[in-house]
Formats: structure tokens, sequence, C-alpha cells
């Protein structure tokens, strides 16, 4: 029964948000560049990028033109890997002059001692950073016998500043899932206070390799340990990404339902000027350029298809009773012809436990 | 109009701690933004003159180094009491001077420090 009035309260406040439709977090994809060669990398980077790093005076350039900025909006830098830039404190602290905050995503490789105060000093306020797995499977992973090393380093800085909003990610494999329990007691170690987990989508190179996918046995297995770790275990707070719906499992596995806010209140200046949501979703989906187009003109008067989303009521979605709690699932899974969503995590969840 | 209190209640009444603290499924944490901006100058006591290379630290946090102009700027955690240290660590180039701490209690967001350095010798 409450949870019945919650579920539908939250469909409200969904509601709410989607028509409000303010711009709180804000990726910027700054380069393509990558001094790894993960396995699963979903957005096919590499040490040569196509591309060439955005120039940090095109990207203030579509800032400047959002007027009234939220007050929490955060401008969240990825790559490629942000580190490989000289000028990222610079960018940085062009960011708050501007009144707004950033953080980055990494994979922490070259995240040492200089980094760390360089970034901190540039007003650096939140930081993920990934580990995938123990030191073999972490390493194999990311396609690098050294990087487990460098990333524990880092680690060590960023989860003992107590400056920093830091967390830990990691993307749950074949090779890693059964270390879960000695990653989080090596996090802990380690002082890391949140951990966040993945589950890998078959984007980008990720397809070609059968040892990245879970099974559904698997993928319940995640979801029985994060509920177990959430329950019992107030060292760390460990959570499942926001990736999809996990029907059953929703409230117990994050602090909130499931939503999915690319669109609706995450936007993303994209390498070639591409204005989108999350950095993960099918480029055909970008809503202008920001050579071309007013940034912020842009997110107010487009993003139709993110704030509308009954397009997705296609193949698996047609005729799911759970549409208007998942809404075609995460926006990252709907790729190509767009006609059936690529993963759907409830039905994962169902084939086990029907 | 944005109807902020329509947004909190439903949001409150939906018994969630973290509907307005989202983050992206592959971005990182909100920036609960609890940061002080430091910056200033640094001057030799004796001849007003600008002081290069001098380490301005907050002790055991970060620290920065002053440019040719003397000048220094950072972002540091907000607290009660902020603790920022100027010391002298090029040895005799660009003169020698004594260590100074200067404590302040945080009112603001953003604080301008003239410090004066006396020489060592």
């Amino acid at each position: 029964m409450i949870s019945s009035a919650k579920r539908v309260l939250f469909r409200k406040f969904k509601d709410f948000e989607t028509r409000r439709h303010e711009l709180n977090y804000l990726f910027w994809e700054c380069t393509t560049r990558c001094n790894l060669d993960c396995l699963h990398c979903g957005s096919d980077c590499s040490k040569q990028s196509n591309y060439r790093d955005m120039p940090m005076g095109d990207f203030l350039a579509a800032l400047d033109t959002i007027k009234n900025p939220a007050k929490n909006l955060i401008v969240v830098i990825t790559g490629g890997e942000p580190l490989l830039r000289k000028d990222l404190p610079e960018c940085g602290r062009e960011i708050r002059k501007r009144g707004m905050r950033w953080s980055m995503v990494s994979n922490g490789y070259l995240y040492n001692e200089t980094m760390h105060n360089s970034l901190l000093n540039a007003g650096l306020g939140a930081l993920t950073i990934s580990i995938d797995g123990l030191e073999e499977s972490h390493n194999w992973l990311r396609n690098n016998s050294r990087s487990f090393d460098r990333v524990v380093t880092a680690i060590d800085l960023a989860a003992n500043s107590p400056r920093l909003n830091f967390d830990v990610v990691t993307c749950v494999n074949k090779k890693n899932i059964s270390e879960l329990h000695q990653i989080k007691e090596f996090l802990k170690k380690y002082n890391v206070k949140a951990w966040r987990l993945f589950t890998i989508i078959p984007i980008g190179r990720a397809p070609q390799n059968e040892n990245l996918l879970l099974s559904d046995e698997e993928f319940v297995h995640l979801m029985d340990f994060i509920q177990e770790s959430r329950k019992n275990d107030k060292g760390i707070d460990v959570k499942f990404s926001c990736e999809g719906f996990v029907g059953k499992y929703e409230w117990k596995v994050r602090d909130s339902f499931y939503f999915c806010r690319a669109g609706i209140n995450i936007g993303s200046v994209l390498i070639d000027g591409s204005i989108s949501a999350c950095p993960n979703i099918d480029r055909s989906f970008s809503q202008g350029n920001i050579y071309t187009d007013k940034f912020y003109d842009v997110w107010e008067q487009k993003f139709q298809p993110f704030r509308n989303r009954n397009w997705m009521r296609v193949g698996r979605c047609k005729d799911c009773k759970s549409f208007k709690d998942c809404q075609g699932n995460g926006f990252h899974n709907w790729h190509g012809d767009k006609q059936n969503v690529l993963v759907c995590h409830q039905l994962k969840i169902e084939n086990v436990h029907s | 109009m944005k109807r902020n209190w329509i947004r909190n209640i439903i949001g409150g009444l939906s018994f969630t701690t973290a509907l307005f603290v989202f983050q992206a499924c592959y971005g990182t944490p909100q920036d609960f933004g609890l940061d002080l901006f430091i910056e200033g100058k640094v001057v030799s006591k004796a001849t007003g003159e600008p002081i290069k290379g001098i380490k301005v630290s907050a002790p055991q946090l970060q620290y920065t180094i002053t440019n040719d102009k003397g000048e220094f700027s950072f972002y540091t955690i907000k607290s009660d009491k902020v603790q920022i240290s100027f010391e002298d660590i090029d040895g005799a180039e660009n003169g020698t001077f004594i260590k100074k701490d200067s404590i302040f209690s945080m009112v603001k967001d953003k604080v301008y420090l003239n410090i004066k350095l006396e020489s060592s010798k």
C-alpha cells in the first residue's frame, strides 16, 4: 500500500521534473584522446583521436549562453581521459568564475599528488574514478599492466580529501563478479565512502567480448549483493547506477526510485560540438551544435525525444506493464534503428525469479 | 514559472532522500560547494616588493606558489577557522623570508589576503 503510494507520487514528481526541464548537470566531452585502451569502452576512444580537443573558449562560449543557471548546476568534465588536457585546471577555474561548479570522471592513471593539488586549487568539487576489480581483473579490462597500481594511488589521494565528494565506480563483468566482496573490503581499507556498480551494455567495443556481459543469473547475483551490502554494511554506501529499471529491486539498490534524467536535467556538449544528454547516448539523438546554435536555446526549445518518451513504446516495451515507471529504461539503451530496447534489466530479473 | 514548492512537497511525500541530489549514470556525484576562494599577494615588509616562489598552503590539504607578481589564488575547504601558511622554500633565490601563518575566521565565500613577510637577515 505505502509502496504503491510512493510509486504514484514518484511518477508525479518525474512528470513535474520533466515539464520543468531545468539544466542541473552538464557533461563536457572535452577530449576523446585516452591513455588506456579498455576492452569495454563505450565511446571507442583511442590514443589517436579523430577529433582535436575542444578549445576551452568554444565550450565557455556555450556555457555563457545559459541564462540564470540553476544554483546547483555542475559541469562534469569527461572524455576520453580529461587529465590528458594540460589546460584542465584553467578550464576548471573559468567554470568556477562563472558561478558554476565542476567535477571530473577519470580513469585515474595520471592522477598523482601534483595533479590532485592542482585540481583542488582550481575548485574541483567531485570526482569519480573507476576500479574494475582486483589487480588481475582490473588490468585485464583496462588492458594495461600498470593501471591498477596507478588507480590505487589516485583513490588513496581522493578518498582522503575532505573537499571532494568522491566515489568509485566498477563495471561488473564475468571476470570480477566473484570478487565483489573483496573489492568492497579493499575500498573500505582505502577509506572510500561511496561505491557505484554498473553493468556493461553491448555498445562500443563491448559486443566483441563475451566475458563482459553478465548472464541473467549473474545480474541477479549483483542485485542481491548490492541489496545485502546496503542493509548490513554501513561502512560504505554501495549502490547500483541509474543505468536501468530493476523491478522488484527498486528502492533496495539505490537511494531513490529509478529515473533516467537524460535530456530532462542532464545535457552535454560533445567533442564535435553536438548538444545532447549523456555522452553514451546514440549520437543520432543530437539536438543541435554549439558551432551553429546557441546552446541554451537548444536546451530550452528542443530535447522533445528525451522529455516525451512515448516513442519508446515499441518492441519489448510496447505492451510492458512497467512502462510508466521504467519509460524505456536508460536512454543509452536505444541505438541503431531504435525499434527495441538494447537491455531490459527487469526482464533479466524476471527470467531468474519467475 | 518554476514552482519549487510543489516539487519539494511531491518529492518529500515520496519518501526519498536523494531526489534533488542525483548523478548521471556515467557521471560524478554532486559538488556540495563547501569551499572558499582565497587570493592575495605576498610582498616584502622591508621593501614592499612582490615575492615570487613563496609556498602558500592550507596545511594537510593543498598548496600553491606565488607568481612573479607575488600573487596567488586557490579554492580550499570551508571551515570556521582557516589557517594559511606562507613559507620561503626556494632558499636564497628571490630573498629569504621568515615563515608566517595567517589564521582567520571564515565569513564569506572569498577572501583577499595582503601578506607582508619579514626578511630573515
